[in-house]
């Protein structure tokens, strides 16, 4: 269960799509929660995301994917293990077929969500981010 | 009486649903003659094909031609994008619109690092000449028109030299060509355009965006160049805002080619527009009625052009992307159908929905078809085209297309106080109204003020997306790859470099002021398979940025 320290969250788009309207949304909804939200943009690279995770301390990682380039996502969670930040949480959304959620969560991702409202995000971190 | 179904998961229909419009306008129970009493006909309506052309651009409209049939599209290789064109006009489709892929849109070669896993993912790869004449291989280009959505100005440049040097090389000399490229290299900046990070390079796409327009008037090719109010729609903003954001656009547009020393006239007579349809049915014409009403007043009034074909507002609709949900996915089939007879009542040239499937993935062969008949059914059956403007008098449609006028002039008179669109793209303020809406769409989502079924009321829990959907196939990306790589061995490569240091040279002289138009140069440069990266990057460097976006590759000449 969350504890009373403020939760960090990482966004971030991967790939070169730039459709960020969604990603901004949840941005705002998580900061309206209580949250301390940094969005990186678009473009992102995997070491470059997994670096401001380390930097930032982070407890989240949020990663928008909407032009199939969701199994890159894989590279970041390789990386995020072999940097010892397994107790970090990693949600990815955007556009992708339902049918990939199970390979994305064999990859090491924790939930996905597919064109979501912002509530179920904000309930989901709360209930399940781990504390350190 | 409200009906309460308990079996009904997680729906909110005890919620009062608000008096609006999805832009927020107040609506009345009923409208009245006295809403309109201060409406003169004559001069604030009109019989279609009449000044302001509130009614429809034409006196006859779709009797006299029914609209463009399109389907956006780009998948794969260069040839499995043209296996699905000729499959669309197969299927009835009256015109052809393609997009390129991400590297593409973003000036880099599908041999670029960063272009790993995006190349003929979300559009075609059109990286070089070759690419061209491959993807329009067999498709009568003097018969069909053509739209390319290459908003970025780099892509419109070298997409305008592909498409005029594959046609010249099958026979099919320019003054044949009838085509449209979406060269609206302003709004993509809105809609994420260009590096993460990097400073947004308004001059350099402004002079660009020039070129190819003022090149297409003095060569005498019919080619329109499109403003996209589309994308502002995506980016979450009102009807009101979508018409204002663009023109703004198109404004800055038109003043900077008027500098070149082109004719009001020569600017519109290459200009078109797309603009987006979302889902409240009756807001969604007004807004067609009053962006007409509106252009024509600008081009008349403030332009002063005395060419009645100047002050036409010709569009085309492609329906809202956003409108769309993946939960219980066969619902966007009815979303799209009712936008498509949107678009039809508001009088569009050319109607392009979006695909079902759109928010899991590209459409299928099938939803690409399924997207025509849409659009068949309601040119053929439904009785719509024979009479203009049906809705035309309707006193809550005339009240509303004044409103969304009114609403969208004060939105264009808050730009030009900023300085205008310019002003609004570097001071970030567009993006900010984005934000604000998207962010008040979504609460209104969430308090299910708003309601979208399936999403917020009549969900129910899903296993699996209905039906079938398109694959990305890992092996397009490799063909493309390796082709570029052997193309780019076997080119003359002296020929290349010495062709693009042209372009930087101009390029150079250009940005000291001295402008020189790129699109020669260009097109020699195409025509010896020189890569959109390469033209790109030679622009870039010509103005004084890193040749390449993402500044991970240099410039081999």
């Amino acid at each position: 269960m969350a504890s009373d320290k403020i939760i960090r969250v990482i966004l971030a788009k991967v790939g070169l799509d730039s459709h960020e309207r969604g990603v901004r949304v949840i941005a705002s909804a998580l900061r309206e929660a209580g949250m301390e939200v940094v969005y990186l943009g678009c473009h992102q690279i995997a070491e470059g995301i997994v670096r401001t995770v380390m930097e930032e301390d982070a407890d989240v990682v949020g990663l928008s994917c909407h032009g199939g380039e969701h199994f890159s996502v894989g590279e970041i969670a390789r990386l995020m293990k072999e940097s010892n930040l397994d107790d970090v949480l990693l949600l990815v959304g955007g556009i992708f077929p339902r049918e990939d959620i199970p390979e994305l969560k064999e990859m090491g991702v924790d939930e996905v969500f597919m064109g979501s409202l912002p509530g179920p995000v904000v309930k989901y971190i709360k209930q399940n981010v781990r504390t350190k | 009486m409200k009906k309460k179904d308990s079996k009904i998961v997680g729906s909110n229909l005890e919620q009062e649903q608000a008096r609006k419009t999805f832009s927020g306008i107040t609506l009345k129970e009923l409208y009245t003659p006295e809403d309109v009493q201060n409406i003169d006909y004559d001069k604030d309506i009109a019989a279609s094909g009449e000044y302001p052309f509130t009614r429809g651009i034409y006196r006859d409209m779709y009797r006299g031609r029914l609209w463009t049939s399109r389907e956006i599209t780009g998948l794969g290789t260069p040839t499995q994008t043209n296996e699905r064109l000729k499959f669309e006009l197969e299927s009835g489709a009256r015109g052809l619109d393609v997009i390129s892929d991400m590297p593409g849109q973003m000036g880099i070669d599908t041999d670029h690092p960063r272009a790993k896993g995006e190349v003929g993912r979300l559009g075609a790869s059109l990286t070089t000449l070759l690419e061209m004449e491959q993807m329009l291989d067999g498709i009568p280009c003097d018969q069909i028109t053509f739209v390319f959505d290459n908003s970025p100005a780099h892509l419109a440049s070298t997409t305008l030299a592909q498409y005029l040097v594959a046609n010249e090389k099958r026979g099919i000399s320019k003054d044949k060509l009838n085509f449209t490229i979406q060269n609206d290299p302003w709004h993509i900046f809105l809609c994420g355009g260009g590096a993460a990070g990097e400073e947004r390079p308004l001059n350099l796409a402004l002079k660009v965006r020039t070129d190819v327009l003022e090149y297409a008037v003095r060569e005498g090719i019919q080619l329109y160049n499109q403003v996209n109010l589309y994308d502002m729609r995506e980016l979450g903003v009102t009807a009101p805002q979508e018409i204002a954001f663009a023109f703004s656009i198109a404004i800055a547009y038109m003043d900077e080619a008027l500098k070149r020393g082109l004719t009001i006239d020569e600017i519109v007579s290459r200009t078109a527009f797309v603009c987006s349809c979302q889902v409240d049915f009756f807001e969604e014409i007004a807004k067609f009625r009053a962006a007409r009403r509106m252009w024509a007043r600008l081009i008349r009034e403030r332009y002063k052009s005395e060419n009645k074909r100047s002050w036409r507002f010709r569009f085309g609709v492609h329906t809202a992307g956003c409108s769309l949900y993946p939960q219980q996915i066969q619902n966007n089939i009815v979303r799209v159908a009712y936008q498509v007879l949107a678009a039809a009542l508001g009088g569009a040239q050319a109607i392009v929905p979006c695909c079902f499937d759109e928010p899991v993935s590209t459409p299928t062969a099938e939803s690409h078809r399924l997207a025509l008949r849409t659009q068949q059914i309601v040119a053929h059956e439904l009785g719509i085209t024979n009479v203009t403007d049906p809705l035309g008098g309707s006193y809550y449609v005339e009240s509303l297309t004044n409103k969304v006028e009114e609403e969208a002039n004060a939105v264009l008179r808050k730009i030009e106080e900023l300085g205008g669109a310019g002003e609004a793209l570097r001071t970030r303020w567009f993006d900010k109204q984005g934000e604000k809406s998207s962010i008040q769409h979504i609460k209104e989502i969430e308090t299910g003020e708003r309601i979208i079924v399936g999403v917020n009321a009549f969900t129910m829990h899903e296993e699996k997306t209905a039906g079938s959907f398109h694959r990305y196939d890992p092996e397009a990306e490799r063909m493309v790859v390796a082709q570029l790589k052997e193309l780019k061995q076997r080119r003359d490569n002296d020929k290349v470099r010495k062709a693009l240091e042209k372009i930087q040279a101009q390029a150079e002289q250009s940005e000291r002021g001295d402008n020189i138009n790129l699109i020669p140069a260009i097109i020699e440069a195409v025509r010896v398979y020189a890569t959109l990266g390469e033209i790109c990057g030679m622009m870039r460097q010509g103005y004084g940025y890193t040749y390449d976006v993402f500044d991970g590759i240099r410039a081999i000449y």
